[in-house]
Order: structure tokens, then sequence, then C-alpha cells
């Protein structure tokens, strides 16, 4: 019988895991494994386990759960491990890297932002706010739209401005939230998103990165939403050794 | 998780079932990677993420942006939109003021802009 990892934690934490059920059709119960100072959370993998929504929420839910009671390092969805065994060879062997991680995300949520603009209110104001734009847009109209190569000459045209402008509200959103923030990674592109970047926050800082976070979105009302997922499990913070900073 | 930090719609709870698919790239993507164990087969997940440039930079979009373009009214003579401080700033430099054709000026103002804004101090990797 294989072993699903969901994270590990610091010996001290309270694990609550009464109750709590895993992955796979038979929902296994969780349980810990212990070794030199941590704690690994696992449960029974099942053959032939296979990535199904039942069993990411499984996992997200068993994270969301433990982490409301203390620091949990998150695994990414579907480490399995060939036995307990080799879960206690890893705790053993990478220790005081893990108890080092663990430290640095004591007291600290992962809170997900997600920004999407109202598409009309944006070509809207790109059209304003650049001549050029906007008299081609004109001298389309007056010939009726115009003719395909010249429509997707100018489409490309504001698909760069798009583009340009993504990116730097992408940047200034950051700009204006990571100083609540203990550590900012941007997160894989979304489609429709301009941005899409988790911070790690110390708990003492929530409510002034909640308090940016609707000045934001006052600001932009009507031209952009920007909506925030969280806490959760710190899925972007646990890279150690700098292994997986490249991706995304 | 009993609720979502902030929200702005209605809709997702922010429970693990209800907020699962507004994150799924994380699960997905993120979190710690150990070499000696395997990973479940992704096999019929519906990766969700794409690059939001190659969207953006397609012959459909150019298309619908220019069919968008078209149809809006410019006439309302709105207040101009973005979020704050950042568009503002930029088109101080003179993108409004531009001469026809001169592109450099407010791409120029633009660059400084970003520049400014691009170097945080925090770990900000990508």
């Amino acid at each position: 019988m294989s072993t699903y990892v969901y994270g590990f934690a610091p010996a001290t934490h309270p694990m609550p895991i009464d109750g709590l059920t895993g992955v796979g059709a038979e929902r296994a119960p969780v349980r810990l494994i212990r070794e030199d100072g941590l704690v690994a959370v696992v449960s029974d993998a099942p053959e032939g386990l296979r990535a199904k929504r039942r069993d990411l929420e499984a996992h997200e839910r068993v994270l969301e759960s433990l982490c409301a009671a203390g620091t949990v390092m998150p695994m990414r969805f579907g480490m399995v491990a060939s036995d307990d065994a080799t879960v206690q060879a890893e705790l053993t062997s990478k220790a005081e890297k893990y108890a080092d991680l663990l430290a640095k995300l004591n007291d600290h949520v992962e809170l997900n932002v997600k920004g999407v603009h109202d598409e009309d209110a944006l070509l809207g104001d790109l059209l304003q706010r650049h001549a050029e734009l906007r008299e081609r847009n004109d001298a389309l109209r007056a010939v009726g739209g115009g003719d395909e190569q010249d429509r997707i000459a100018f489409g490309e045209q504001v698909s760069a401005a798009v583009e340009e402008r993504r990116v730097q509200e992408a940047k200034r959103l950051v700009a204006q939230l990571e100083s609540h923030a203990t550590r900012v990674r941007l997160g894989p592109s979304v489609e429709g998103c301009f941005v899409n970047a988790s911070f790690l926050v110390a708990n003492s800082d929530r409510e002034a990165f909640d308090a940016a976070v609707t000045a934001l979105r006052d600001a932009a009302n009507g031209y952009a939403d920007v909506r925030v997922f969280g806490p959760l499990p710190p899925y972007s913070f646990v890279e150690v050794d700098g292994a997986d900073e490249a991706d995304g | 998780m009993k609720s979502m930090s902030v929200m702005t719609t209605g809709g997702s709870g922010g429970s693990a079932a209800g907020a699962l698919y507004d994150v799924i790239e994380l699960i997905l993507d993120r979190g710690l990677v150990i070499d000696v164990f395997v990973r479940v087969s992704l096999v019929g997940i519906e990766v969700l993420t794409i690059d939001a440039r190659v969207v953006v930079a397609s012959i459909d979009t150019y298309l619908r942006f220019a069919e968008k373009c078209g149809r809006l009214d410019l006439t309302g003579g709105r207040q101009p939109m973005g979020l704050p401080d950042l568009v503002g700033a930029v088109t101080g430099g003179g993108a409004e003021r531009q001469v026809k054709g001169a592109l450099p000026g407010p791409r120029e103002a633009i660059a400084e802009t970003l520049e400014g804004l691009a170097t945080p101090d925090k770990t900000s990797d990508r």
C-alpha cells in the first residue's frame, strides 16, 4: 500500500485529524507519521489513484483544516510515496531544511489575488487615451469596418496596447499590495486575468492587506475586478533550494 | 477556511469545494514536490491555466478587439479609468499630446514608470 502525502508540519502542530478523510473512493482516514520533530500528514493511497474532482477537494480540505490550526507545508496535489518508511526517510534526511521552512511560514497565510478587466471599459479607455488608436478606429468606422486585413491589423495594434496595459497594471497591483506581505510570487497565467499573484501575509498584516485590496477595488470600480482567495495553504511559498522557482 | 478574506461577488463561499476551481492552478502547479515520491497522473484533468499572453495575441482576438472597438460609444466623455495612480502617471507623459505616429515619447514614459514599479525588494520570482 503506497502512502498519499498532504503536507509536513512541526511536531508541535495540534493536528486535529479526527474525522478527516483523504483521497480515493474509499476516503481513507487521514493519519500521521512522526519523525525528527516533524509530522507528515498522510493517508493510504488507493491503487490507480487518478486526479478527480473528489480527490482535489479532499487534498484541499485536509490542508485547509490543518492550516487553520497551525503551520503546514502543503504538497503539490498528487504526491505519493511508495510506503510510510519512504516518508520517514524524507523527514529524517531533510529535517533541518523543513524545520527552517516551517519557521518562515509560521503565523502566515497565502492570499491569492486575481484581477480581471472589464473588456469594454478597458478598450474604451485605451481608445480615449491613444489618439492613434482612436483615429484608426474612426477611420475604419467611416468605411463600414474596413476589410478583414485592416481589421486584423487594427486589432493587433489594440491587442498590443491591451497587453501593455495588463503588464503595467499587474505590476502596479503587486506594488500596491506587497508592502503588506512578507513575500510575493506570481502564479501561473490564467485566462482572462491580467494578474494572478500570491502573497504570503502575516496574520498581523491581514487587516491592512484586505484594506489595500478594498481600496484598489473601489478605485477600479467598473474597470476591473480584484478578488482575493484565501487564506490558503502556502502552496506558493514552499519551494526548497530554489527548485521550482523558474516555472509559471 | 471559513470565508474569503475579501469577496466582491457572490458565488463561491470560500469552502474547499467552493473555492477549489478559483485556485486550482495553485493546487496543481505549486506546493512542495519531493523527488523520491511519485506523482499521480493528471491525465483527465482539464488544465485551466493557459498563457494569457497567447490568448491576447491571436487573429481571433484581433478581430474581436477591432469589432468591439468599432461598436464602443466613446461620446460620453467618460473619465479615464485604470488602477489608481498608474495610468494617470503614464499618460501624463504625453500620450494624449503625442504627434501622430510618434510612439517613442509615451513608450519611454511608460518604461520609466514601470521601472520604478518593477523593482520589488521582496521576493517576486518569475
